[in-house]
């Protein structure tokens, strides 16, 4: 049924939860991220859950947990086996069903983040799962990597440059990484972090908030 | 901002068809474009043809698709529309030129908008349905195509 609301601030009650995709090549601060983000999410009152993707371990998940940010029954572990990326594109049916159990065991959830695995710069995710999708690199990476126009940085929803603080110590022109990534996606969103130092998480959630979860 | 849930149903349905007929002749029709990359969306924030903001969300089974209402009452409608705008271009020459397809326009009710002395048409079917109905035009040259964007 369609049911406008009369304000931004009044939810749709019927809506179930926006889920975030959050990928990126191993090692670039996809977890920090979620783990900064919960923190920025309590802070605004959004109910969060979160599902992560490891390999053969629990071991992002236990970290997640760990973190005292989040009830630890609110992260839940995807095993997602050598192929990372066919769990949130060609078959992400784990995943889904990850969601859907979170939504069930904590009815009042808004958003869940969906942690990907860790790839390479190809991978994507399927909008059967994901409303929206984060794609996460970092600046140790180098600076040619928005240049190589990987899927994974063009199609994204929002492009994190995250480790900016590393910039100067790797010789990478880090404002010239960002003109090019804004380049390449055609002036779509990109926003750089530091998530070593929560620099650039309240633009990423303020992002949020607005795209997907429609509070301004 | 107009917070929508759900789909009221498809634009060819015949019930709503009669409606947004209705709509259409007040002008009061809103295109939402939808990139195909982004049909498969549950949540979506965007602007309409005519600037209104939609945020827009989906139960997990459902998914928009081209002609979707998701909204609609007594003076507006909005409806999905896949891909980008396509637009066709029109020049007439000289003041009969410019004030037979102006009347024409506003006549059938296109949705215009002008750039310099070009006016540009969004589309909503094929090129060949607005040629069609501007033929004399054309045909006397007062008026000629310069653009059809797809
Ligand atoms: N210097 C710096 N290190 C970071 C930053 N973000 C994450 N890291 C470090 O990078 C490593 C990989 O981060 P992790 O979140 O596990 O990456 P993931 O594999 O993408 O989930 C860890 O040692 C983090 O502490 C950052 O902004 N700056
Ligand atoms: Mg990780």
């Amino acid at each position: 049924m369609n049911a406008p609301a009369l304000s931004p601030a009044t939810p749709a009650k019927t809506a179930p939860a926006a889920r975030v995709g959050i990928g990126g090549p191993v090692g670039s601060g996809k977890t920090a991220l979620v783990e900064r983000l919960i923190a920025a999410f309590a802070a605004r009152k959004v109910d969060l859950a979160v599902i992560t993707n490891d390999l053969v371990t629990h071991e992002d998940a236990e970290r997640v947990r760990r973190s005292g940010l989040i009830d630890p029954a609110r992260v839940s572990a995807v095993e997602a086996g050598a192929c990372p990326h066919t769990v949130i594109r060609e078959d992400p049916t784990l995943n889904i069903e990850a969601a859907d159990d979170l939504e069930r065991r904590f009815p009042g959830v808004e958003l869940i983040l969906i942690e990907s695995g860790g790839d390479n710069l190809a991978s994507t995710f399927s909008r059967d799962l994901t409303d929206f999708w984060i794609f996460v690199i970092d600046v140790a990476g180098g600076d040619d990597i928005p240049r190589k126009r990987g899927p994974g940085v063009l199609k994204c929803d929002l492009l994190v440059i995250n480790k900016a603080d590393l910039a100067p110590h790797v010789g990478v022109d880090l404002d010239g990484m960002i003109a090019e990534a804004r380049r390449v996606r055609a002036g779509r969103p990109v926003i750089v972090t530091n998530c070593r130092r929560s620099e650039g998480i309240d633009a990423v959630a303020d992002h949020l908030e607005r795209e997907v979860l429609f509070r301004t | 901002m107009l917070r929508l849930h759900g789909i009221v149903g498809d634009r060819r349905d015949h019930a709503l068809h009669h409606r947004l007929h209705h709509l259409e002749h007040h002008d009061a029709i809103e295109f939402l474009f939808v990139p195909e990359a982004d049909l498969g969306r549950r949540r979506l924030r965007a602007l309409t043809d005519r600037g209104t903001e939609c945020a827009v969300s989906l139960d997990r089974d459902d998914a928009l698709y081209d002609g979707a209402v998701l909204f609609i009452d007594d003076d507006r409608a909005v409806v999905v529309r896949a891909g980008a705008p396509r637009e066709l271009r029109l020049r007439p020459q000289g003041t009969e030129g410019a004030l037979k397809l102006g009347f024409l326009a506003g006549h059938l009710h296109w949705r215009v908008r002008f750039e310099g002395t070009d006016l540009c048409v969004v589309l909503d079917g094929a090129a060949a349905d607005y040629t069609a109905r501007i033929a004399p035009l054309l045909d006397d040259g007062i008026v000629t195509v310069v653009g059809n964007a797809n």
